[in-house]
């Protein structure tokens, strides 16, 4: 590995004014459970590495009346550790419980799974059917995107040189909803996605009618991808097989998965399918404040 | 004194044998104090890194090593002799040019401004398309075998009658499968690379190598660097795996020996992850297609199999000796060919050969139980015949008989048991049955100890064996503690130099029995020396004294006694020091033995629309003779039956077709077992009184050969159809489910 500087700011000033240094390439550090290892093997090679956790703005963790207050640097373990968010925001829970093995979980956040803008993230599906906002600041001050929108290409994503994502912010949870992700792998823990699906419902009063969606797709393109037709014609219908089994065509129709060891474009498109069933049904399953019968993995 | 008779004590009066007793250096590994040849660093040492060949096939035009050389910290730059310019290079991976330095980065550094111009030369790695083979001229005939009981006329041409006779052997059967069925390379994928730490002191060089042949190794250095093999001292106390691929030096290894030469200063060359995956040893493929035909009972009579095997660029591939697998019909013919890729060559892999064999042939004798509408078990118990009649060219039917009847407890085989394909689904689930037999010889090593016994008491032995993980060193204390009456604690165990007696390598299972020979061998003549002493003293005769509770007392006789100490001390000053050395031979050895046999069986869930397996419970019984150390065997056992639910599932060496490059030669690709993977073991010894008066036998093997046919036919037992080649990936079983469509 290359030599390297090392800063650990305790203001988001401070962070701001050494990211957006003009002498010096600069690169934050969340848990660095993807940037070490990209510096190890020489992808990334910054001069200054800039040690986000010291930072108050992005250790948050609130829900309130806006909804969830996520700050960037928070580790997975502790939003699997939050009553109000097992409960409310079931889909990331779903996603932090995923990621890497217990190591992994006391570092990774979800601002690095983000940032690091990988096809294959794992909570950043749950985060898009989560509707989730991205809050971020730079030289300029402060700008709002929509999640779906913030990854560009792979390992690509919207954030200009000098600005850092502050927090993630997702509305609250509506009355009678409910939210999954689940991911398919060759093995049983600890591996790449080979697509991953997160499914967000909201249901009418009855629990037999959606009366709102939102699918998100990972693995399967450039970006992880919000799945608006298949979302839509869920909306306002009578729960059935029949439905969920069009919406998982609708979602098979837009990705654009390729071809690697990991699995075969044909492959991923029918697992695609595959996958936004069971999510859906989970979700479905959770909207209606039952038990979700799920084990990582499947 | 009289002729010492060698034997073990019986289960009721062992104090140590048999038991539980943990591994002596546990806290050493699992605290890191455990020092492996990559931990060595000595003073003044330049660690070492080589640039590897990024083709798959080419030849070198030329190699620039002026900027490496300019690189601060860079000391010595080696061009390996197979690299010189005009030289072919026939796998990805290969080492070219070594760069030597005061730190890992500048050798790094050094390595990437290496300049290396390449020619570029056609590549084929696609040892599953036989076709695609032979037209690239990649395939030679590799042996063969065809076994008749019914001979032909004297005029008769043999292959005419053979054909002649098979067909009429096919006709006369009350059931015929045809099948294909395969298993594809991987790699040996050691934690511990491959590599040494050497130095020269003076003219004499010490090596601390990564090796499975402590006592073998010396002899390859000196070939190689034409020096005398007096010279040179192999050490290795612990060995981060090997399954097969650390026997040698390796030119890696005597490289690193010459820049020690030339720069005077110690070297390490390790290889890096993706060296190892690419060097390290890789475990051939096989495929093969196959004709059974079997009695109206479901005994197979008559085979008739072609398989083609890759051992990568050089070795051999699978023999046709393991052709059926532990079955052995009267009638069969079985054709190889081999198939030359451009991959590392292949290495001895844990059992060599008998994995593939089993996974490729009690597959199809799965598929005889499936076609008859019959349970695997009645059909393999049918097979099996009688130890007066043996079907089987394994242990006796009659042991593996046994072993079925408990395996099919374990697993609750029949109350789970359905015919194939015939399961009760939940949702998208099928689960399903399966299960193998597997055979080894494991007899014990030629293999010399010498143990010394201190005035004072103290007790060590000097052995050159190896411990690579399986439990070695506790195994060595654990039968001297029992030959002295003392505890464990009481001995000290070298080994791990080539200084020490020689022992045979740790490859086949051979080790176990080769050193607790060995140790029992010197350790019982040591106290017949010990026993004429107190013999005199105690007015016994020596012969009616044992070594017991730390006492050598009178038999029968409790009064008569004295402490171990007490009686070490009458060797006056000088220690008494007694070597003996086992010798395989023709004749039985009262204390060891060859030839085990295993039953092993699976319970997996199918996912039907992902094709997604899980492991719900294996259960593996195995026989060894005589345990020694009962945890380090079953650790034995669960490792193997890990690693082989890798192979079955998840591992296997993915090459670029194209380029020949290695695509997956890192951990993060190359899958192995997560915990998660591994469901439920169940392991169960099987020891009878029969089987552990043969004495001690090798099992570091025999427990890794039967997953892969178990778990295939576990598989089948759920879809009710096969998924033919192993590992058996989701995308695989989403295949053989479209191909079967309508089945499942
Ligand atoms: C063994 C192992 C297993 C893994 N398993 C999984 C898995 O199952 N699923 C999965 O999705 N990932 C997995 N990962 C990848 C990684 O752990 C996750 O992507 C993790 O969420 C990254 O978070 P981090 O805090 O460690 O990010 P870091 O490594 O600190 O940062 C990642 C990238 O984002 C940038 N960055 C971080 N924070 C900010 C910010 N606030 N603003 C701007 N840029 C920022 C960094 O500069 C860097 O480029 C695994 C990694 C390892 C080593």
């Amino acid at each position: 590995m290359h030599a390297f500087d090392y800063q650990a700011p305790t203001t988001l000033r401070e962070a701001l004014e050494l990211l957006s240094k003009p002498q010096q390439s600069a690169r934050p550090l969340a848990g660095g459970t993807d940037l070490i290892d990209q510096m190890r093997v020489g992808r990334l090679t910054p001069e200054v590495v800039i040690d986000i956790k010291k930072i108050a703005e992005l250790n948050a963790l609130r829900v309130d009346s806006g909804g969830l207050h996520l700050g960037a640097a928070v580790p997975c373990y502790r939003i699997c550790s939050e009553r109000a968010i097992i409960d409310d925001y079931s889909a990331l829970v779903d996603s932090c419980r995923i990621i890497g093995g217990v190591q992994i979980q006391s570092r990774a956040s979800l601002g690095g799974n983000l940032c690091n803008s990988g096809p294959a993230g794992d909570s950043i599906p749950s985060l898009i059917a989560l509707q989730a906002t991205c809050l971020i600041a730079g030289p300029q001050g402060t700008r709002e995107v929509p999640v779906e929108s913030f990854c560009t290409g792979p390992g690509k994503n919207v954030l200009r040189t000098g600005e850092l994502l502050i927090e993630l912010r997702m509305p609250r949870r509506a009355p009678h909803s409910g939210s999954h992700y689940r991911r398919m792998i060759p093995r049983n823990e600890m591996d790449i996605a080979v697509v991953g699906v997160g499914a967000s419902v909201q249901l009418d009063a009855t629990g037999k009618t959606i009366v709102a969606a939102r699918l998100a797709l990972g693995a399967v393109a450039p970006t992880p991808l919000y799945a608006e037709s298949a979302s839509q014609l869920l909306a306002g219908q009578p729960v059935s097989d029949a439905l969920i089994a069009k919406a998982a065509q609708a979602a098979r129709e837009i990705v654009k998965p390729i071809s690697d060891m990991r699995g075969t474009a044909e492959y991923r498109v029918h697992v695609t399918g595959v996958l936004v069933q069971r999510a859906l049904q989970a979700a479905i399953v959770r909207a209606r404040g039952e038990a979700c019968d799920y084990r990582p993995g499947h | 004194m009289a002729d010492i008779q060698y034997s073990w004590p019986d289960r009721d009066s062992s104090k140590v044998i048999g038991g539980r007793q943990i591994r002596l250096d546990g806290m050493a590994k699992s605290t890191g104090a455990a020092k492996y040849a990559y931990d060595i660093n000595l003073k003044n040492m330049l660690v070492a890194r080589a640039l590897g060949s990024p083709h798959a096939h080419c030849t070198i035009k030329s190699i620039d090593s002026a900027q490496a050389e300019k690189v601060p910290g860079v000391v010595h730059v080696h061009v390996l002799d197979h690299a010189k310019p005009g030289r072919e290079i026939r796998w990805q991976g290969e080492l070219l040019v070594i760069v030597a330095a005061e730190t890992e980065a500048a050798a790094m550094e050094g390595v990437s401004k290496l300049r290396v111009e390449y020619e570029p030369l056609e590549v084929f790695v696609d040892e599953f398309n036989l076709e695609a083979a032979k037209k690239a001229g990649r395939t030679s005939k590799d042996g063969g075998k065809v076994q008749l009981e019914k001979e032909p006329g004297d005029d008769e041409d043999e292959a005419t009658f053979a054909d002649k006779e098979l067909e009429r052997l096919f006709k006369q059967s009350a059931h015929v499968v045809e099948g294909f069925y395969g298993i594809d390379a991987i790699t040996h994928c050691c934690l511990e690379p491959h590599g040494a730490t050497v130095y020269w002191d003076n003219d004499q060089l010490i090596a601390y190598l990564s090796t499975q042949n402590v006592s073998g190794t010396d002899e390859g250095f000196a070939n190689d660097l034409k020096i005398p093999a007096d010279k040179i001292e192999v050490r290795c106390q612990y060995v981060g795996g090997g399954f097969g691929s650390k026997f040698a030096p390796d030119y890696w290894g005597t490289a690193a020996a010459r820049i020690a030469k030339a720069t005077g200063r110690p070297v390490k060359l390790m290889l890096s992850r993706d060296q190892e995956f690419k060097l390290g040893g890789n475990r051939p493929s096989a495929y093969l297609k196959v004709r059974l035909g079997a009695d109206k009972d479901g005994v197979v009579t008559v085979w008739d199999s072609d398989h083609w095997s890759s051992p990568g660029a050089d070795g051999p591939g699978v023999p046709q000796g393991v052709i059926p697998y532990v079955f052995a019909p009267k009638n069969y013919r079985r054709a190889v060919t081999k198939v030359t890729t451009n991959n590392g060559p292949a290495r001895a892999w844990r059992a060599p050969n008998h994995p593939q064999g089993c996974a490729i042939t009690q597959t199809a004798y799965d598929d005889m139980a499936a076609r008859m509408g019959i349970s695997s078990y009645d059909l393999f118990l049918k097979n099996l015949g009688t130890d007066d009649s043996p079907g089987v060219a394994g242990a006796k039917p009659s042991v593996y008989a046994a072993e079925m009847e408990i395996a099919a407890r374990l697993i609750d085989w029949k109350a789970k048991w359905h015919p194939h394909g015939k399961g009760a689904r939940r949702g998208d689930i099928v689960d399903g049955l399966g299960m193998s037999l597997h055979t080894w010889g494991g007899g014990g090593h030629e293999s010399t100890c010498t143990v010394k016994i201190h005035p004072d008491g103290g007790v060590e032995s000097f052995c050159g064996t190896q411990d690579i993980g399986s439990g070695t060193r506790t195994v060595c204390a654990m039968v001297l503690a029992e030959t002295f009456g003392l505890g464990v604690d009481a001995i000290r165990i070298n080994y791990g130099s080539s200084r020490f007696p020689v022992s045979g390598p740790s490859g086949g299972s051979t080790t176990v029995g080769g050193v607790s020979e060995s140790h029992r061998r010197a350790g019982q003549e040591a106290l017949a020396k010990i026993c004429e002493m107190v013999a005199e003293k105690l007015g016994v005769p020596a012969a009616e004294l044992i070594a017991d509770d730390g006492r050598i007392k009178a038999r029968g006789d409790a009064k008569k006694s004295v402490a171990w100490k007490e009686a070490c001390a009458m060797l006056g000053m000088k220690p008494l020091e007694v070597t003996a050395t086992f010798r395989p031979s023709r004749n039985k050895s009262p204390l060891s033995d060859t030839k085990v046999g295993g039953v092993q069986m699976a319970h997996v869930e199918v996912d039907t629309r992902t094709g997604l397996i899980r492991m719900r419970k294996f259960v593996a019984v195995q026989d060894m003779g005589l345990i020694i150390n009962r945890r380090l065997a079953e650790s034995q056992i669960y490792g193997a039956v890990i690693m082989g639910i890798a192979y079955s599932l998840f591992e296997q060496r993915i090459s670029d077709p194209a380029s020949g490059a290695f695509l997956n030669a890192d951990m993060s690709k190359y899958n192995l077992c997560r915990l998660g993977d591994i469901g439920e073991i169940v392991v169960e010894m099987y020891e009878p009184e029969s089987e552990r008066s043969r004495g001690v036998i090798g099992l570091g093997e025999p427990p890794v050969i039967g997953p892969g046919a178990a778990i295939s036919n576990a598989v089948c037992n759920a879809l009710g159809f096969r998924v033919p080649v192993l590992p058996l990936t989701p995308q695989r079983v989403l295949e053989a489910i479209k191909n079967n469509a309508g089945r499942a």
